[in-house]
């Protein structure tokens, strides 16, 4: 059975952490779901964050990419139904066999 | 209870107080700030370990 | 249920960390949030809504910070206390 590992992202200083994490998880065959949320959704306008694409789910709380006048911007990797509300935060705290903030 | 402490910048006062005080003979502490991880080990260490925290 | 601890450190993430308090909390998890060192600094509308909704919800928020305690009713905790309830959590979220 595959191990699941969350990862919320809070901030918008650490993507060479959540890259670096994300990747060898992957590698590892870990089912992987990532959570930017706050400032950290900020990233997603970053040319690295498309180094994300296809290690696992990408969630982007819509509130917070709102708030940051994003609206309307693409992200890679990212569909209308990975915009999402804290909910999907929670759900992952539960649901994950490890939850940890980047 | 074995605990792994993930530190992502230097701790500055109050997490270097708070760390103190969730110390624990049996823990293990990785410095992401140092520049130098070991990321297979890492996603190793947190399945491990019976909890992760990842301080600031 | 799951036992998190919400830290709050960073004042210009005060809000974002209650609304992911509020969020776990509606998972039906056990939420304490902890507002260290800073005295909340933007109690607008939005966040004094959420904040009562937080303690409907039988969220728990404590501050090292006097003033966010008699001004805004945080329950008193000084570091040690909220290293006891890191001990006692399940998940750890600092802000």
């Amino acid at each position: 059975m595959s191990r699941t590992l969350g990862l919320c992202v809070t901030s918008d200083k650490h993507l060479d952490n959540v890259i670096g994490l994300a990747s060898a998880a992957a590698n590892k065959d870990v089912d992987l779901r990532i959570f930017f949320t706050g400032r950290s959704v900020l990233l997603t306008q970053e040319e690295r964050f498309k180094n994300l694409v296809g290690l696992g789910k990408l969630y982007v709380c819509d509130v917070s990419f709102r708030a940051n006048g994003l609206e309307g911007r693409e992200v890679p990797g990212v569909g209308f139904k990975e915009f999402v509300t804290q909910a999907r935060n929670a759900e992952m705290i539960e649901e994950c066999d490890r939850y940890l903030v980047m | 209870m074995h605990t792994l402490h993930i530190l992502r910048t230097e701790p500055d006062q109050t997490t270097t107080e708070l760390l103190e005080l969730v110390a624990e003979p049996e823990e293990k502490r990785v410095r992401l700030y140092s520049g130098d991880v070991d990321w297979d080990q890492l996603v190793e260490d947190i399945f491990v370990a019976d909890k992760v925290i990842s301080w600031w | 249920m799951k036992k998190i601890a919400v830290l709050v450190k960073d004042p210009h993430q005060q809000y974002e960390a209650l609304r992911t308090s509020l969020g776990a909390l509606l998972e039906m998890a056990e939420v304490s949030m902890f507002v260290l060192d800073h005295e909340i600094a933007d109690m607008d509308e939005a966040y004094s809504e959420n904040m009562e909704f937080l303690d409907e919800m039988e969220g728990l928020r404590f501050s090292n910070n006097q003033v966010n305690v008699d001004r805004y009713g945080f329950q008193p905790a000084n570091l040690a206390e909220i290293g006891d309830k890191i001990r006692e959590s399940d998940i750890v979220i600092p802000f």
